[in-house]
């Protein structure tokens, strides 16, 4: 997948924790995961099982907290898919 | 003055002249045996310490799995782990009744630690794996550690607090076992002492009533009994697969799984990453989980937005605590096949208070109060006194001489029976909200009401002003998406403003909340996942 289909996955995956479609809408590769998208460390948790299971990406020895924006997830699907 | 009996515990209700209420009720003791056969009922017995505990377990199910951490140990490969520390604590002098660190993530490292430690007649003080150095340094001093066992995973941290303490002793388990076992070391296996039920067990940090952060000491005794107190009500007890996701400092992690686990001969499963939570069930399958409702409900929403159960096909009990559960969640694992029981708990009662008997279930009560706890109830709040709670907090007199009264220990969580005995959680103390017109309200209580919606996931109350007299009550909701999916309902806001009025008209006028916020996300949590109230 390039980054423009990693990022409209992701979107899609967000959606899962997100009502908010106008935010959704809003949402951009600076996006910050706590405060824009407003993932606390359940939210987290459900995105990055998430991914491994639909996107087959392993996020294994990486620690969540090193996730800040939408961006730091893209680039890290990009470089482990 | 009234006074009132039922069938399923003894309830004494008293009303003063000076208007505290109170409500003195003993456990039925006999309430949780109609919930398991006879041959399961006969295995539930006291044994007086954790080295009690292992001598049975060893002499029952030596050769059985015990914990699965990668490696496969049996209770007896266990023991000559156990047996090796046991031999370096002692080797270096250290003694009975000593207080000893244990700074590891949930590992085989930390359950050698601990059995190790308190079966020598030692205290282990359980340190959560993320406090950094200073923080390490800070309990070595305000808890007089004599020494601390560490995993080997976070030397880097321990070699800063070594620098400062000349005085202490330092152990990695890995290295004290390696070193033995290569024949590098003379270290030699030392067994297990005979220990009283009234010797210090084990320091367990606890926000307590007041929210800071304190040591909770309990003893061999109040510990077992809160071991034993796990094994009522449900009849898969003994010979289970249990999966670890609690953090095993903490006593839901600890007392409900991992001493649960080791009592009933059960294999305990060690999840070293959460997220990593369904592979794990999917390998080890196990039989049993003890979690926080938040990750039951997290469990329940990827399954179902997956396609497929992720709770694995062998999965019968899910025991949930730590923070309210709803009946919805009860009821969604009862269509999988799965009993998840609500429970009631405390880190100062070794963990368990009430528990929910399989067949006599009430998805909003807490269940019955276990053998032998005493429970007072003095203007709403629940006051405790009973076999498995603990001692008090280590170095906080002050804290201690507020925390107790005539013997019972001061919960700060507000409370009903009903009339069979069932226990019920309306709200915590400091948490009541009082109105201008002077009427309080427990946000807890509305809160509760709120979330019996099944298209309410969470919700959270409180008041506006936040300081002084409040003058409104405003409500916090965020929605359970999988509802609309299950139900084939376009998301709209407007639904669930609707559902909250619909309820909110049905609460007495003082009680209605005038504000109300449509989250399009979670709320901000704590480490266990709770809501945090200061933070949202």
């Amino acid at each position: 997948m390039d980054r423009a289909e990693i990022f409209e996955k992701l979107k899609e995956i967000l959606s899962g924790a997100m009502e908010n479609s106008t935010r959704l809408d809003a949402l951009n590769e600076e996006s910050d995961l706590r405060y824009d998208v407003g993932l606390n460390s359940v939210g987290l948790l459900y995105i990055v099982i998430t991914i491994e299971e639909t996107m087959n990406v392993s996020f294994d020895g990486v620690l969540f907290d090193d996730f800040h924006k939408v961006r730091d997830v893209i680039d890290y699907i990009e470089a482990h898919q | 003055m009234s006074l009132g009996f039922c069938a399923f515990c003894e309830i004494a209700q008293l009303r003063f002249q000076r208007e505290i209420s109170m409500l003195t009720i003993k456990a039925n003791d006999n309430v949780f045996d109609k919930y398991a056969d006879s041959v399961t009922l006969k295995r539930i017995v006291q044994y007086g310490s954790v080295s009690e505990m292992w001598g049975h377990c060893l002499s029952e199910y030596g050769l059985m799995s015990a914990v699965v951490d990668g490696e496969d140990l049996t209770y007896s490969a266990l023991e000559k782990r156990i047996a090796l520390l046991r031999g370096a604590l002692l080797e270096n002098g250290l003694k009975r009744g000593d207080f000893v660190g244990i700074y590891a993530p949930n590992s085989v490292s930390f359950v050698v630690s601990f059995l190790a430690i308190t079966t020598c007649g030692m205290c282990a003080v359980l340190l959560p794996p993320h406090l950094n150095g200073e923080a390490v340094y800070g309990c070595v001093l305000k808890y007089g550690l004599k020494a601390l066992v560490y995993d080997s995973s976070l030397r880097e941290t321990v070699s800063s607090v070594k620098a400062r303490c000349s005085d202490v002793c330092f152990f990695s388990v890995e290295e004290c076992v390696s070193s033995a076992e290569s024949g590098s070391s003379a270290l030699r296996p030392v067994p297990a002492v005979d220990v009283l039920p009234s010797e210090n067990c084990c320091v367990v940090f606890t926000g307590g009533t007041t929210g800071r952060s304190k040591g909770a000491l309990l003893t061999n005794g109040a510990l077992m009994t809160g071991v034993r107190y796990g094994c009522y009500g449900y009849s898969n007890v003994f010979f289970q697969r249990y999966l670890l996701i609690l953090p095993l400092t903490h006593v839901f992690g600890l007392i409900r799984t991992l001493l649960t686990s080791l009592y009933t001969g059960s294999s305990l499963y060690i999840c070293r990453n959460n997220k990593d939570m369904f592979r794990d069930i999917a390998l080890h399958k196990p039989t049993v989980l003890v979690m926080v409702p938040a990750l039951a409900e997290l469990a329940l929403s990827l399954s179902k937005q997956l396609g497929r159960n992720l709770l694995g096909g062998d999965l019968k009990t899910v025991i949930a605590g730590a923070a309210v559960v709803s009946p919805y969640l009860v009821t969604e694992y009862g269509k999988l096949g799965i009993d998840l029981f609500p429970g009631y708990g405390l880190t100062e009662s070794a963990n368990l208070v009430s528990g929910n008997p399989e067949m006599r279930r009430e998805p909003t009560s807490v269940g019955f109060l276990y053998p032998g706890i005493e429970a007072r109830v003095v203007d709403g709040e629940l006051w405790l006194k009973g076999p498995n709670m603990f001692s008090g907090y280590v170095g906080e007199d002050e804290e201690n001489s507020s925390a107790f009264e005539d013997g019972y220990f001061k919960t700060g969580d507000l409370v009903r029976f009903d009339n069979d005995g069932l226990l019920y959680i309306t709200g915590r103390k400091k948490e009541v909200i009082v109105l201008s017109s002077g009427e309080k309200v427990s946000p807890e209580a509305l809160e509760t009401e709120f979330c019996k919606s099944d298209c309410i996931q969470d919700c959270l109350v409180c008041a506006s002003p936040s300081a002084g007299e409040a003058e409104r009550l405003i409500l916090q909701v965020y929605p359970r998406k999988s509802y609309f999916k299950e139900n084939g309902i376009g998301y709209s806001e407007a639904f669930v403003r609707k559902e909250v009025e619909r309820i909110n008209s049905a609460l007495p006028s003082a009680q209605r909340v005038s504000e109300v916020a449509v989250r399009d996300n979670d709320f901000v949590r704590t480490p266990n996942m709770k809501i945090d109230r200061a933070r949202n």
